[in-house]
């Protein structure tokens, strides 16, 4: 009785079979969602353009300093570093001033490129290399463009991607 | 026996009425019996609610509660379906009663219609929401999470630097043949442009020249393209009378693009300003 009710009666049938549909695409919408929010690979490229991007910021903030400002320049630099780095950073700041001081240079850098290297999502430790262009201006001459190219290491900090490590990439020794 | 017929019928009516202040069913309001209304249903048979009818005005409520009881019971005989008891009912003229009747048809199709509109609505934004997760930039980009494409086309751009940017005056060709092998599209003009002043003083210079690839690092991985961060070393060695040798360093990105099983450069962005 039930079953010719429901073929008898045509918008009905059109009813359930469309709830039927949309229940199914739900279902496979959210199993699709549900795995794209859930992608191991997307976390660790997450945490690989985070770093890249604290990486970068951070290299930035190291080759930025205007004798004017050098106090808020310094608190940035230690901002931006931590472990070893920061350490040293605060060790020699004092000296740092005077220096600076007396040279009355302005430095500012500007990103060109950069590339995180490796990165261990889980240790929270990444390596980032930064093609940097720094222009460095005295109170005389005209100012000095360098290039310079920049290996940092990151260590994840409850503040974010932070630099412990920066240096120069060496030169000469390994080529020929 | 009318006054039995009475008698009952106002036990039925109380009975009524107790059962739809009890929690109600629907919207029926202090109407007709409701099927949660046991001692209206049982007794009834149709024709007993023919003849509640015909016991007039007074009886009226009565019958209605017979009918729907009536109805009813049809239903739970029939399937579940109090529509059929049209037949039975179509003598009480009442608007209670018809009233209710369409209530079963109209809840099905409405609960139908809003799951459908409920569910849909969940599917697309599922579909939207899981969509633009995986078109993020940031997943697009395997660098680092594909961990054989990476250090497969690190590999490769670091052989093909190396091979590209050597030039020994003694076999020029090494280096165009390099060049056939290792570039494609924009970077086979540039390469030319970079290595013409050195392909023009080689012969008289007896000029060496060999680029070490020192670090690279993969900024952006996307199927079969991508772009390498490249710093590298070169030393520049005159081999004529009294040998010289200079170092430089260079840091530039390349694009590089798959062809087959190999990458190969495609661009090579020196930073010039």
């Amino acid at each position: 009785m039930a079953r010719v009710r429901t073929t008898g009666n045509p918008p009905l049938v059109a009813a359930v079979v469309l709830a039927v549909v949309a229940a199914g695409a739900a279902g496979w919408g959210g199993w699709s969602r549900y795995d794209a929010a859930h992608d191991d690979a997307a976390a660790y490229a997450q945490a690989r353009d985070d770093a890249l991007a604290a990486g970068e910021q951070a290299v930035q903030n190291m080759n930025t300093l205007d004798h004017a400002r050098l106090e808020q320049g310094l608190d940035t630099w230690e901002d931006s570093t931590t472990g070893d780095l920061h350490q040293q950073l605060v060790d020699g700041r004092e000296a740092f001033v005077k220096q600076i001081e007396a040279a009355k240079t302005v430095s500012t850098a500007k990103i060109l490129s950069g590339a995180v290297t490796e990165l261990d999502d889980r240790a929270g430790r990444a390596g980032v290399m930064v093609a940097l262009r720094v222009t460095v201006t005295a109170p005389e001459g005209e100012p000095a463009v360098k290039e310079s190219r920049m290996l940092g290491r990151l260590t994840r900090t409850s503040e974010g991607w932070k630099l412990s490590a920066l240096g120069q990439a060496p030169v000469g020794n390994t080529a020929g | 026996m009318s006054t039995t017929r009475h008698l009952v019928n106002r036990r039925r009516r109380l009975a009524v009425v107790a059962a739809t202040a009890a929690p109600p069913r629907g919207t029926a309001g202090p109407g007709p019996a409701t099927a949660s209304d046991p001692e209206a249903a049982e007794p009834r048979t149709p024709s007993e609610a023919e003849a509640a009818a015909e016991t007039g005005t007074k009886a009226k409520t009565e019958t209605e509660a017979g009918a729907g009881a009536a109805a009813r019971e049809d239903a739970g005989a029939e399937g579940d379906d109090a529509g059929d008891a049209d037949s039975d009912a179509d003598d009480a003229p009442s608007a209670a009663l018809r009233s209710r009747r369409p209530r079963p048809h109209v809840r099905l199709p409405a609960v139908l219609c809003a799951a459908t509109v409920l569910l849909g609505a969940f599917a697309a934004w599922a579909f939207t929401s899981a969509a633009s997760l995986r078109d993020d930039p940031t997943r697009q980009n395997t660098a680092l999470t594909d961990i054989s494409r990476t250090s497969e086309v690190k590999g490769q751009i670091t052989e093909a630097v190396g091979a590209v940017f050597s030039y020994t005056y003694a076999s020029p060709e090494k280096s165009e043949k390099a060049a056939r092998t290792y570039l494609t599209g924009k970077a086979v003009q540039q390469h030319q442009d970079m290595l013409a002043e050195v392909r023009a003083q080689a012969p008289k210079q007896k000029l060496v020249l060999t680029t070490t690839v020192t670090e690279s690092g993969v900024e952006l991985l996307d199927g079969d393209r991508a772009r390498l961060l490249v710093f590298a070393d070169q030393s520049n060695t005159r081999t004529g009378k009294d040998e010289e040798t200079t170092y430089a360093a260079a840091m530039f990105a390349v694009d590089a693009v798959r062809r087959g099983d190999t990458w190969r450069i495609a661009a090579i962005d020196t930073f010039t300003r």
